[in-house]
């Protein structure tokens, strides 16, 4: 493609027209990183002399945080992209129903994380909405909001999460699916065989990618964890917003470096997912 | 199809479950364990919420959201329309850029970008602003960069024939086909404003409270389920009506 035929953009026009765009983007991103990452070396003392330091990093229990957020987000994205894939099997699979479930779906997208949370709060816990459904005792509901398995957050995000991969592989799957999956069936292809050698493949790339932006995006969030986790151990957000938050301006340097490690390990999990993604449309 | 009516009917229950309590606590006076349904109904919630000044924190966060709509849609649509151009140099590259914000947690950003703010003496107004922005401009760009790269040039061609100028182009030939996409991220860049909880927590130093903040402030209280559920809900209805606003425009503009 040329710009040649084109009224009016040019190349100098085209990067004349990006440029609002990406100006905000590369400062905020950049001072925000590099903010951040001098503080942790203690480059940037609020007070006292400038001093290079890899006192903040010694300091934080960063294993056990990064750890335990790895885990949430693997279990929740896990979750959610099972139901994700078969919420998006049943939008596409033009039943009269379908059209209801589309609708549920697509009304949880705008639900804010924070009420999520704040509904699995009173869905789960102990004399929350579930145990009265099932007719347990609340002494005798295990404790899913503050405990040990971080149930509730996972749950949220699972919850939340599913529905946004069901748009995004609905979305990939509606176009063609269908066609597809007629002429296998044709081919004398059963349910299962369909499945797995038609449905699956097209809805590869989008089931992929969608799951790996709501693992990082679980990965970074801090509300939910904050309201439905157990006080310790934290998470990396919610250690690093306790940290930056405290009176102690010494912690704020601590603070700096999980900030830091989250984001590498943000960037670290799609420069992986991209990867397999590549290999996945290279096979196919 | 795989997906059994009995699968269905589970998929449904999954999707609307957690929002029931939120729906029955908003509208109870009294509903202690183990009652499956509240004792007495009410709209003891509503008063709490609005004694916790849910108001003004709802127009705060309008505006919050308006203000990040209004800046962050019209950068996306120039974005996106560059991107789509052929004309750009490592369109690639500019796209990852833009797309940069997603990647990095929020509050990493707001931390890093917190302490420069105070140094540089920014309000915290705008930096919150400047930040939902640039949160904002990954969903702008992807659906503006969409619309443009489906968008017909050839209309373009015809209005330019006849004699429209450039602007007149803009405005008569692509706002009125793109209306539906720029309606469409334009909703999603006032929710990125609207609902955001940490970013506003952290620049705004908790003297700015919007919604989602008392929100946070009454769910991690205990024994205020229905003032909770009440506020939840105010910050869920305004954006599911817009939405259904936004696809009449759409289901409109199609026909």
């Amino acid at each position: 493609m040329t710009a040649a035929g084109r009224p009016g953009v040019g190349a100098r026009r085209a990067t004349l027209l990006v440029l609002p765009a990406v100006v905000p983007v590369v400062v905020v991103v950049g001072a925000a990183l590099t903010s951040a990452a001098l503080l942790s070396l203690g480059l940037t003392p609020l007070v006292g002399r400038p001093e290079l330091s890899l006192d903040a990093w010694r300091a934080t229990e960063l294993g056990t945080s990064i750890r335990l957020s790895l885990a949430i987000a693997a279990g929740a994205t896990a979750v959610a992209t099972v139901v994700g894939l078969f919420l998006a099997l049943a939008v596409t699979a033009g039943a009269r129903r379908s059209r209801l479930l589309a609708t549920l779906s697509s009304l949880t997208i705008p639900v804010p994380h924070l009420v999520g949370a704040a509904a699995m709060g009173l869905l789960l816990a102990d004399a929350g909405f579930l145990p009265r459904l099932l007719g347990i005792a609340p002494a005798d509901w295990p404790a899913l909001v503050g405990g040990r398995w971080w149930i509730a957050v996972g749950a949220e995000y699972a919850w939340k999460e599913s529905a946004f991969i069901a748009l995004v592989v609905a979305g990939a799957l509606s176009s063609r699916v269908a066609s597809y999956t007629e002429t296998a069936a044709l081919l004398g292809a059963g349910r299962w065989a369909r499945f797995r050698h038609v449905t699956l493949p097209l809805a590869a790339p989008a089931l992929g990618a969608s799951a790996a932006v709501s693992f990082v995006y679980t990965l970074g969030s801090y509300e939910v964890a904050a309201l439905l986790g157990r006080p310790s151990p934290e998470p990396l957000p919610v250690l690093a917003v306790r940290l930056f938050t405290s009176i102690d301006l010494a912690a704020r340097p601590q603070a700096a470096a999980v900030a830091v490690t989250t984001s590498a390990l943000g960037l670290v999990a799609v420069l992986v997912s991209l990867r397999s993604l590549r290999r996945l449309a290279a096979e196919q | 199809m795989l997906v059994s009516r009995l699968g269905r009917g589970a998929l449904a229950v999954w999707l609307v479950l957690p929002l029931v309590p939120l729906l029955l606590w908003a509208a109870a006076d009294r509903w202690s364990a183990p009652a499956l349904l509240p004792q007495a109904w009410g709209t003891t919630g509503l008063a709490e919420a609005r004694a916790a000044g849910a108001g003004p924190a709802a127009v705060r966060s309008a505006v919050l959201g308006t203000a990040v709509a209004v800046l962050a849609t019209p950068l996306g649509a120039l974005a996106g329309r560059a991107l789509t151009s052929g004309a750009l140099r490592a369109p690639g590259l500019v796209f990852a850029v833009l797309l940069s914000p997603l990647v990095l947690p929020p509050f990493a950003v707001a931390l890093g970008l917190d302490v420069l703010l105070l140094r540089l003496r920014v309000p915290a107004e705008v930096g919150l602003v400047l930040l939902l922005t640039v949160a904002a401009i990954p969903y702008t760009t992807v659906v503006m960069r969409a619309a443009y790269a489906a968008h017909d040039r050839h209309h373009d061609e015809e209005a330019r024939l006849l004699g429209a100028s450039a602007w007149q182009v803009v405005r008569s030939v692509h706002l009125p086909l793109l209306a539906p996409a720029v309606a469409g991220a334009a909703f999603l860049a006032f929710l990125v404003g609207w609902s955001d909880y940490v970013v506003t927590l952290l620049v705004g130093g908790g003297r700015l409270v919007t919604l989602p903040l008392l929100v946070g402030a009454a769910a991690s209280a205990t024994g205020n389920d229905a003032q909770v559920a009440v506020l939840a809900l105010s910050a869920v209805l305004p954006p599911v009506a817009l939405l259904v606003v936004i696809g009449s425009i759409g289901r409109r503009a199609r026909r």
